[in-house]
């Protein structure tokens, strides 16, 4: 063993050959020959087995759409389904990276709606642009529309990341504000209640 | 006090807010948070993510089961969103992800057959 954590021969590693079909080799510490390359060195290579692409989205809500895209007849196989899976981070990861770079660019630190935009554009996503747009100010109007408290509750954790111009007051439970503008009518309460008027987060 | 109003308006609210999205925000956040120097993401940016993710997958779907052979065997499979991937441009950079598979079997021959290529030496 020369030392080398990446060693690519399969019977050394012990790992079968559909690992192969990938670039990434997922180093597993097999009773063999494997160990001591990887125990050599401070993270022993394994580190890295987790790519930003093992994050994915859940199959069921993936699979729904898929569903609901093809004609009512149609089926889908369940390796199709794994793979738009995948392919779903993979053009998160590439929207993103992009948005990044141009935000990067411009000196700014959070990645905005148009960046998002241009890069979609940008990859030849372009014709997703006027539909995203007007179900970003249907969805605004949809929070609105509520007695004049604008208040954005899109599924878990939303919260967290507001923008720049956001108060920065702690939050009375349940109440999130787009515009940082805190109403006159406050509610304050410790526990999840329904409120009906106020939109909450919904931690599912 | 606001809070006399009748649960109608709430269940509008969760509803439109439901039709509008069907995938998990906090996820998306966390694929988009993965790449290398991301900071933070305002809520349009991530709600814009979500809804063009759905997009998308309708999108990869519907084009592959139409190119591939789902007209035929009315199902899509792997091969199809493989095929649509390498010939649509938009699609290109999933080729990556979406290497054709092959059997097995035929990878074991074919490495077969080029180590009797080099035996021939």
């Amino acid at each position: 063993m020369d030392g080398d954590s990446s060693t690519t021969d399969a019977s050394q590693l012990g790992i079968t050959g559909e690992y192969m079909a990938s670039g990434h080799y997922v180093l597993q510490s097999q009773d063999d020959d494997a160990d001591e390359s990887l125990n050599d060195h401070d993270d022993g290579g394994i580190k890295e087995n987790f790519r930003e692409q093992d994050i994915y989205l859940p199959i069921a809500n993936v699979a729904r759409i898929m569903k609901n895209a093809v004609p009512q007849t149609g089926k889908i196989a369940k390796d199709a389904k794994e793979c738009v899976q995948e392919c779903v981070s993979e053009f998160i990861s590439f929207i993103t990276s992009e948005a990044s770079e141009r935000c990067h660019q411009e000196k700014r630190k959070t990645i905005n709606g148009e960046d998002i935009l241009f890069a979609m554009s940008t990859l030849g996503f372009d014709m997703y642009v006027e539909p995203l747009k007007l179900y970003l100010q249907k969805f605004r109007e949809a929070m609105k529309g509520e007695k004049g408290i604008p208040g954005v509750a899109v599924g878990e954790s939303l919260g967290e990341e507001l923008t720049d111009d956001s108060f920065t007051n702690p939050l009375p439970a349940g109440i999130i504000t787009a515009d940082g503008q805190q109403q006159n009518v406050m509610v304050y309460t410790t526990s999840y209640q329904q409120i009906p008027t106020v939109q909450q987060i919904q931690f599912s | 006090m606001k809070m006399s109003q009748n649960n109608a308006d709430k269940d509008d609210q969760t509803s439109a807010t439901k039709k509008t999205i069907s995938l998990p925000v906090s996820r998306v956040r966390l694929i988009m948070k993965s790449s290398p120097d991301v900071s933070s993401i305002n809520q349009d940016a991530l709600f814009l993510t979500t809804k063009a993710t759905e997009l998308f997958v309708q999108h990869l779907a519907l084009s592959s089961f139409n190119n591939g052979s789902g007209k035929e065997t009315n199902t899509l499979s792997y091969s199809d969103l493989a095929h649509t991937a390498e010939e649509t441009e938009t699609f290109h950079f999933l080729t990556d992800i979406l290497p054709k598979k092959i059997l097995a079997r035929d990878y074991l021959n074919s490495l077969d057959q080029m180590q009797e290529e080099d035996a021939d030496f």
